[in-house]
C-alpha cells in the first residue's frame, strides 16, 4: 500500500472541510434566494492540473461539470498551455497570477447553462522544501478552488434566464473565461458590462462578491494546510485521495456482472417541435472498467433541452457515486475507470450555439433515468424505478406595483415530485430527486418578496406508480398572480411517464394548468405565457415509478 | 454575565438534576458551606421520575440528619430527556394539525430537499402528524396582516367536531392540536379564535403565533407540531414529580419564608419544600407551568446545561480569589484571553461521551442558533448552538473498501461496549455506511463473533487508561481483548496493533478537530483566543492533543466533568425569548421600532414577574434581525439608536462587504428577558504546595507517537489546589482520565479545576 491509511483519513476530513467552509461563506454572504434559501451552489477544490479533489455535498448536477470549468480557466490563462487563440488576449498572455479570479458561464467553455456562474481562483503557495538560496521567490501554482452559484437572472429574453429559446444568445449574457479579479483588483469594466446585461444588477453584484469571498476562504485554508504539512505531502495526498475514490469505484464495477446493458428513455419534446427526444445508453461492464455510451441518442435540438458534455458527465458521475454508498470523497477519481462516450452534436453533447438552459435541469434528469434503467438489468436490487425526472422550472416575472415605486421582479423556482420506489421501500413523496436538491421558497417569503399568492401547496395524491412498493407522489403548487405577469415553464414528464421497474406501474405524468376564473386551460410543458391579474398557475408534478407487481397494502395508502 | 444580588431565595440547598440515557446526575450546592456534592444513579427509562425521586430522597436523608426540626427548602433546576425521547422515539401525544386551506402538507413536503444526496434510499423522517390528522379551514391573511378570507365560526366547529369523533383508523383520541395558519404572526386573530375554542373543548392546543411568531411556514409548523407532540408527555411527567414533591406555586419564590409545611405522599420527602425550575435549550430555565405548555423549549436541555456550566466555570476562574497565590493567578495575557479583551469570556466547550461529542463556542455569551433540527424536525426557536458529531469513546474502527482506516460514526455504545469490556458481541444496529456492494461495509456484518476495536480500546492499548482503575476500579478492562481487536485491523493494514491504536486516536481527533473548526474558525474566530473546556467522560484523553492542533493555549477540566450538565443547571438564569416578524423598512425611526419592541419587552417583564423574579434582577435584551432587501438571511444585532449604521458595519465584518446606500429590511424583532439568579458561591479552597507527589500512584509505560515512555500516574481525587504536574503524565479519576503531554504543564486551581497549559512543542 503506497499511502498511510491513517493520514488518508485525516486528509479526507481536511479537504472536505475546506469545500464545506467555502459553501458556508457563500450561503451566508449571498443575495439571491436561489443561493441562500434554495442552496443552488457548489464549492470544490482542485489540484494544479485541475483534477477535482473534494466537493462539498451540495448539488449533484455540478459534480462532473466543475472540473471542466477549471480546465477551461487553465486552457485560457495558463501560459504554458496557451492555445493559439489566446495570443491576441493580453489577459491570457499574462497567465495566472496570485489574486486572480476567473469568472465564466459559457456552456461551451467550461459552463453548464448561463445562470450558473462559476468563479475559479488559482491558489499559489511559497516554494517549500528548498533551501532559501534556491527559492525562485515567485510563489508556485498549487491548485484551484471554485464556486458555482445559480444566479437568479443573467439577462436574455425572459426574466430568470430560463427561456425556451432557439439559440444561446437569447438565454442571457455569455461570459467566456475572463479575469473578473486581476491580481486582487476587480476588473470594473468587465463587471460593468456584466451588470448592464442583467435585470437585477445589485443582487448579481452581491452574489458575485459572496462567491469571491468563498473562494478567498478556500484558498486561505488550502495555503494553511500546505504551511502545516508541506507542499509535497499535501500534493501526495491529493493524489492519494483520487486513487482512493478510484479504488472504490473499481471495486463497485468488478462486483457487477460483465456484459452490455442498454436502455432508452425519452424527453417529451424540445419545446419547439412536438417530438419526443431519444436518450439512449449502452453500459458495457468488463472487470473493473465500464464504458457508458450514449451513441444513438437524438441529435441536438432547436429548443433548449440540449445538454453540454459537462452535464452528461455529471449525470454519469452522480449515478455511480450513489452506487458506491455514503461518505466517499467526491473527486475526479470516480470517473477514471469509466469511459463516457457522448457523440458531438447530439442532445447529450451539444455544440455551439445550441440553446442549453434546460440541459442542466431537465435533460440531466433523463440521462440519469436512462442510465439507471440500463443498470437495473445488472443490479435490480439497488436501482430505483424512475423518479419524477424533471425539476419543474417555473419563472414568473413582471412589475411589482405594491409600493410607491414600481420595481421589476423575477421569481424562479423548481418544484419537487415523486421519487421512484426501490425493491424494498416506497418512494418518498414531494421531494427533489437525483440531480438537484434545492430548497423551496417558503410561501410566506414569496408573498413578501413578490406580488404573488400561493393558494395550494400539497401532495398530489395518487400520482405515484403502483406496485409492490409505490412510487412517491408529486406536488401540486398553485400560485396566483396579483398583477400582469409573464410565466416561463421548463418542465418534463408531462407526456412520457416515469417508468416502473420489475412490474411496477409508471408514475402519473405532470400537468401545467392555467386557472382563469372557471376555466382550466392546459399549458404546454415548455413555453411562455402572459398572465392576467388573478390568474392561477397550477403546477402538478409527476409521481415516481412503482417497483414490483403486487397489490397495494392498506398501510401504503396512508402517505 | 454579571450576577447581582437577588431576593431569589438564598440560603436554600440548590440542586441540579439531569436525566441522561444511562445515568441520572445530581449536583447539590450547600450555600452554608459553599461546597458541592455530586452523585449519579442509574436512569429509569420506564419511569424517569423514579431515579429523580430516589436521588432527592437521598439528599433529604443527608440534610435532615443535620437538623431534623427544620423544613428543608430546596431550589431544584431540572433538565430531562423526557421531551427529547418522546420526539426521537416518536412516543409523543396523539396530535392533530389545523391549518390554512391548501397547506396541510407543508409538514410533509418540508423544504423539498432530501436528507442524503447520494443515496437512492434516502427518505425524510415521516411527519409527526399523519395526513389524516391534518385538517384545513378556509381563511386567509396576507403578508401585511390583512384578512383576505374571513374565518367562519362554522369552520372551527367542524374541525373540532372532527377531532372529537375519531374515525375507525385512529386507535386513540386526539389529545393535542397544533394550530398553524399562514401569516398568523402578522395577524393572529384567526389562530387565536381556533385555539380558544380548542382549549375550551378540552384539547391541549399549541398556537404558532404563541410558539414562534416568525415567517417561514415550514419551520414554524414544525416547531409548533413538536411542541404539540411532546408537551403532554412532559406535562404527565412533571405531574408525577409534583405529586411526589411539594412544589411551591409559580411566584412563591418571592417569599423566602414558607407559610405551611409540606405534605407530599413520599415519606422521605415530607420535610422538604421545593421550588422547581425546568432547564431549557436556550441556556435558561423556566417554571414548571411554562415548561408543560412549551415543552419544545426543553428539548436539548442537557447539552445546554453543559454550556451554561462552562460559562459559569469560566467566570469563576476569571475572578481570582484572594487566596490564590500569584503564580496561579491569571497573567494579564491570560486574562485578556479569558475575557476577550474586556468583552467577556472566550471558551470552546468540548463534551466527549461514549457515542458522540458536542462542541460549542462562548464569546462572552453562548452562541444562539434558530436553525436546530432534532430527529429530522426543525426547531426554529433560539437554542444554544451546539454542534454534535458521531465520534466518542465507543466509536468503532474499521477499514473501508478503499483501504482507509475509519472511526465511527457507529458506536459500540455501552453494550457490547468497547472490546476491552469483554461483553458478548451483539448484532449492531443499522444505519451503517454501505460499501461498493451495497452491503453494510462494517466488518461486524461480515463476521459477528468478535468484538470491535474502539477509541477506548486504542487508549487502553496505549496505556492511557489503566485497565484495573476504570470508573474507580468498578469495572475491570481486558487489555488483551483491546489488543486482539486492534491487531486484527492492523494486520489488514500492515501495521502493528500499537500503530493502529495511534492511528485510531489520530482519526478520532481529526473528527473532533473538524467539529471544533466548524464551531470556531469557520465563524471567524481564532482558537488561539480561547480556552478549551473539556467535560464528559472521554474528553480528558483527547483535549490536550486537540488544543495543540488548534493552537488553543489552555485546557480546563472541571472536577464535575461527568455531572457537568447538572452542575451547569445550578447556574442557569431564568430566560425567556420573544420574537415577532415585522418586515419593517430600514427607514423606520428608532422610536417606531422601540414602540414595536415595547409589547415584547412588557410581556418578558410580566412573565418574569410571574416566575418570581424581582424587577431589579430583570435584564431585557432587545435585538433586531436585519438584512439588505432581497437577501434571505438575517443578521441579529442589539437594538440601538444607530441601528442602520450598526448593520452596515456588522455586514462588512461578517461578510466582507457592505452597501452603504442599500435598502435595509428589519425582519424580526427579538427580546430576550433574563431573570438573573445568583450563581452558587462556590468556596475557593486554600492553595497548597506545588508538589503533587502525594497524589502520584504509579509509574507506567504509555505509548506516544514518538515512542513509549514510563510516565507518572496521579489520582485526581487526591490532587490539592496548587499542585502542579509537568507532562507527560496521566491523571486518573473515577469519572475520567486525563492526558498531559510532554511540554504541557498542569496545575490545580482553588476550585479544583485541572488547568493544562499547552507547551510550544509542535
Amino acid at each position: 500500500m503506497n499511502h498511510d491509511p491513517i493520514r488518508l483519513e485525516v486528509f479526507k476530513h481536511r479537504f472536505a472541510a475546506i469545500a464545506e467552509e467555502m459553501g458556508a461563506v457563500l450561503r451566508k454572504a449571498s443575495y439571491s434566494p436561489n443561493i441562500k434559501e434554495r442552496r443552488d451552489y457548489s464549492c470544490a477544490l482542485f489540484d494544479d492540473q485541475g483534477r477535482m479533489i473534494a466537493q462539498a455535498a451540495h448539488i449533484p448536477v455540478h459534480l462532473g461539470s466543475m472540473p471542466l470549468s477549471v480546465e477551461a480557466a487553465i486552457q485560457k490563462f495558463n501560459t504554458f498551455r496557451a492555445s493559439t487563440d489566446n495570443l491576441d488576449d493580453p489577459q491570457a498572455s499574462q497567465g495566472l497570477a496570485p489574486g486572480d479570479v476567473i469568472a465564466l458561464n459559457d456552456p461551451f467553455r467550461g459552463g453548464t447553462h448561463l445562470p450558473d456562474i462559476t468563479l475559479v481562483t488559482p491558489v499559489f503557495v511559497e516554494n517549500d522544501g528548498l533551501p532559501t538560496s534556491q527559492r525562485s521567490g515567485a510563489p508556485a501554482l498549487f491548485g484551484f478552488v471554485a464556486s458555482r452559484a445559480h444566479h437568479a437572472d443573467v439577462g436574455g429574453i425572459t426574466p430568470g434566464s430560463m427561456p425556451v429559446a432557439r439559440e444561446i444568445y437569447q438565454e442571457g449574457i455569455i461570459i467566456p473565461p475572463i479575469k473578473l479579479v486581476e491580481a486582487g483588483e476587480i476588473n470594473q469594466a468587465a463587471l460593468n458590462l456584466l451588470l448592464a446585461n442583467v435585470r437585477t444588477p445589485e443582487e448579481r453584484l452581491g452574489d458575485l462578491r459572496a462567491q469571491i469571498g468563498a473562494n478567498q476562504r478556500g484558498a486561505l485554508r488550502l495555503r494553511e494546510m500546505v504551511e502545516e504539512y508541506g507542499h509535497a505531502e499535501v500534493g501526495r495526498y491529493m493524489e492519494t485521495m483520487l486513487d482512493y475514490t478510484e479504488r472504490m469505484i473499481c471495486r463497485l464495477l468488478s462486483n457487477l456482472t460483465d456484459g452490455e446493458y442498454t436502455f432508452s428513455d425519452y424527453m417529451d419534446n424540445d419545446g419547439i417541435d412536438d417530438q419526443p427526444v431519444l436518450i439512449k445508453v449502452k453500459v458495457k461492464i468488463a472487470g473493473d472498467r465500464a464504458i457508458v455510451d450514449f451513441g444513438g441518442s437524438a441529435p441536438q435540438q432547436k429548443g433548449s433541452v440540449n445538454a453540454v458534455y459537462a452535464i452528461t458527465l455529471s449525470a454519469v458521475y452522480y449515478v455511480f457515486r450513489c452506487l458506491i454508498g455514503l461518505d466517499v470523497p467526491n473527486n475526479a477519481g470516480c470517473l477514471v475507470p469509466i469511459e463516457v462516450i457522448a457523440p458531438e452534436g447530439t442532445v447529450v453533447n451539444a455544440l455551439h450555439p445550441a440553446p442549453v438552459a434546460g440541459g442542466n435541469v431537465e435533460t440531466s434528469q433523463r440521462i440519469v433515468d436512462a442510465l439507471l434503467g440500463a443498470l437495473a438489468n445488472v443490479a435490480p436490487e439497488r436501482i430505483p424505478a424512475a423518479s419524477q425526472g424533471t425539476m419543474n422550472n417555473v419563472t414568473i416575472g413582471g412589475i411589482d406595483h405594491r409600493e410607491e415605486e414600481p420595481r421589476p421582479y423575477a421569481y424562479y423556482e423548481t418544484i419537487g415530485g415523486g421519487m421512484g420506489a426501490l425493491h424494498n421501500q416506497d418512494g418518498p413523496s414531494a421531494i427533489h430527486t437525483h440531480m438537484t436538491n434545492t430548497l423551496n421558497t417558503p410561501a410566506e417569503a414569496l408573498e413578501y418578496a413578490y406580488p404573488l399568492r400561493v393558494l395550494r401547496y400539497e401532495v398530489r395524491r395518487g400520482s405515484g406508480g403502483e406496485g409492490q412498493h409505490r412510487g412517491g407522489d408529486g406536488i401540486r403548487r398553485d400560485i396566483q398572480v396579483l398583477g400582469k405577469a409573464q410565466v416561463t415553464l421548463l418542465t418534463e414528464r408531462r407526456e412520457q411517464n416515469p417508468y416502473g421497474l420489475n412490474g411496477g406501474q409508471p408514475g402519473i405524468p405532470g400537468e401545467n394548468i392555467l386557472i382563469r376564473g372557471e376555466d382550466e386551460i392546459p399549458l404546454p410543458g415548455k413555453g411562455t405565457a402572459d398572465l392576467r391579474p388573478g390568474d392561477i398557475l397550477s403546477i402538478r408534478t409527476p409521481g415516481g415509478g412503482g417497483y414490483g407487481e403486487g397489490q397495494i397494502q392498506a398501510k401504503d395508502l396512508v402517505k | 454575565m454579571q450576577k447581582v444580588p437577588s431576593t431569589f431565595p438564598e440560603g436554600r440547598l440548590r440542586i441540579g438534576i439531569d436525566i441522561g440515557g444511562t445515568f441520572t446526575d445530581f449536583v447539590v450546592f450547600d450555600p452554608s458551606s459553599g461546597h458541592i456534592h455530586t452523585f449519579k444513579l442509574p436512569s429509569t427509562p420506564h419511569d424517569p421520575a423514579e431515579a429523580v425521586l430516589l436521588g432527592l430522597s437521598r439528599i433529604s436523608e443527608r440534610s435532615t440528619g443535620r437538623d431534623s426540626q427544620a423544613i428543608d427548602l430546596w431550589n431544584i433546576t431540572h433538565g430531562s430527556t423526557v421531551a427529547t425521547n418522546a420526539l426521537l422515539e416518536r412516543k409523543g401525544a396523539r396530535t392533530a394539525l389545523i391549518t390554512t386551506r391548501g397547506f396541510k402538507d407543508v409538514l410533509q413536503i418540508r423544504r423539498q430537499n432530501r436528507p442524503e444526496l447520494y443515496d437512492f434510499a434516502s427518505s425524510p423522517a415521516p411527519p409527526l402528524i399523519p395526513a389524516e390528522m391534518r385538517l384545513e379551514v378556509d381563511e386567509r391573511v396576507d403578508h401585511r396582516g390583512k384578512v383576505t378570507t374571513a374565518l367562519e365560526e362554522e369552520q372551527i366547529d367542524q374541525a373540532i367536531s372532527k377531532l372529537q369523533s375519531p374515525t375507525a383508523s385512529q386507535q386513540s383520541p386526539v389529545d393535542s392540536v397544533a394550530v398553524v395558519l399562514l401569516f398568523s404572526f402578522a395577524n393572529p386573530e384567526h389562530e387565536q379564535r381556533i385555539t380558544e375554542k380548542l382549549r375550551a373543548a378540552g384539547f391541549f392546543a399549541s398556537a404558532s403565533h404563541e410558539i414562534l411568531p416568525e415567517y417561514r411556514e415550514y419551520e414554524r409548523t414544525s416547531t409548533t407540531a413538536v411542541n404539540a407532540y411532546v408537551s403532554p408527555v412532559l406535562d404527565r411527567y412533571l405531574s408525577q414529580l409534583e405529586n411526589a414533591l411539594t412544589l411551591e406555586k409559580e411566584g412563591d419564590l418571592r417569599t423566602s419564608n414558607p407559610e405551611h409545611p409540606a405534605s407530599g405522599p413520599s415519606t422521605s420527602l415530607t420535610g422538604v419544600r421545593a421550588s422547581m425550575q425546568i432547564m431549557q435549550s436556550n441556556g435558561g430555565s423556566i417554571s414548571v407551568g411554562e415548561a408543560r405548555r412549551n415543552a419544545v423549549r426543553c428539548i436539548l436541555s442537557g447539552p445546554a446545561g453543559g454550556v451554561v456550566g462552562s460559562q459559569y466555570v469560566g467566570e469563576l476562574v476569571m475572578s481570582p480569589s484572594p487566596s490564590t497565590p500569584a503564580e496561579l493567578r491569571a497573567s494579564p495575557e491570560e486574562e485578556r484571553r479569558l475575557s476577550g479583551q474586556g468583552t467577556g469570556l472566550r471558551m470552546l466547550t468540548f463534551d466527549m461521551g461514549g457515542t458522540s461529542t458536542d462542541v460549542s463556542l462562548i464569546d462572552s455569551q453562548p452562541q444562539i442558533t434558530t436553525e436546530a433540527e432534532v430527529g429530522g424536525h426543525p426547531i426554529a426557536i433560539p437554542l444554544l448552538d451546539i454542534h454534535a458529531i458521531g465520534a466518542g469513546g465507543g466509536s468503532i474502527a474499521y477499514i473501508d473498501a478503499g483501504g482507509a482506516l475509519r472511526v465511527g460514526p457507529e458506536s459500540a455504545g455501552a453494550d457490547p461496549g468497547p472490546a476491552c469490556y469483554g461483553k458478548t458481541m451483539k448484532e449492531l444496529s443499522s444505519g451503517m455506511p454501505r460499501d461498493g456492494e451495497g452491503r453494510n461495509s462494517h466488518p461486524s456484518l461480515h463476521v459477528h463473533n468478535y468484538p470491535q476495536a474502539t477509541v477506548t480500546d486504542a487508549n487502553v492499548l496505549l496505556g492511557r487508561i489503566p485497565p484495573d482503575d476504570f470508573l474507580g476500579g468498578a469495572m475491570p478492562l481486558y487489555s488483551e481483548l483491546a489488543e486482539k481487536a486492534l491487531k486484527r485491523i492492523g494486520e489488514e493494514l500492515g501495521l502493528s496493533a500499537t500503530e493502529t491504536a495511534l492511528g485510531v486516536i489520530e482519526i478520532a481527533n481529526a473528527h473532533m478537530e473538524r467539529a471544533l473548526r466548524v464551531t470556531s474558525v469557520e465563524r471567524g474566530y481564532d482558537p488561539r483566543d480561547f480556552t478549551l473546556l473539556s467535560f464528559g467522560g472521554a474528553g480528558g484523553l483527547h483535549a490536550a492533543d486537540l488544543a495543540r492542533k488548534l493552537r488553543i493555549p489552555e485546557v480546563l477540566i472541571s472536577p464535575y466533568a461527568s455531572t457537568f450538565s447538572a452542575f451547569g443547571m445550578l447556574a442557569a438564569d431564568v430566560i425567556k425569548d420573544y420574537t415577532q416578524t415585522v418586515m419593517l423598512p430600514g427607514r423606520s425611526s428608532s422610536e417606531e421600532i422601540s414602540d414595536r419592541l415595547a409589547p415584547l419587552a412588557q410581556k418578558g417583564r410580566d412573565d418574569l414577574h410571574k416566575e418570581g423574579i424581582l424587577e431589579e434582577n430583570i435584564i431585557l435584551q432587545r435585538s433586531l434581525d436585519m438584512r439588505y432587501r432581497g437577501q434571505s438571511y438575517e443578521l441579529n444585532l442589539p437594538f440601538a439608536e444607530d441601528f442602520i449604521n450598526d448593520f452596515h458595519q456588522a455586514h462588512r465584518q461578517t461578510y466582507g462587504y457592505d452597501r452603504p446606500g442599500g435598502e435595509i429590511e428589519i425582519v424580526n424583532l427579538r427580546v430576550r428577558a433574563v431573570g438573573q439568579v445568583p450563581s452558587p458561591q462556590i468556596a475557593p479552597q486554600a492553595i497548597q504546595s506545588a508538589d503533587a507527589s502525594a497524589a502520584q500512584i504509579d509509574y507506567r509505560p504509555v505509548v506516544f507517537t514518538d515512542g513509549t515512555r514510563e510516565i507518572p500516574f496521579y489520582r485526581g481525587e487526591m490532587l490539592q489546589p496548587g499542585n502542579q504536574i509537568t507532562g507527560p503524565a496521566i491523571v486518573v479519576r473515577d469519572d475520567t482520565t486525563i492526558l498531559i503531554n510532554q511540554s504541557d504543564r498542569a496545575s490545580v486551581d482553588a476550585y479544583l479545576n485541572l488547568r493544562i497549559k499547552i507547551g510550544n512543542q509542535k
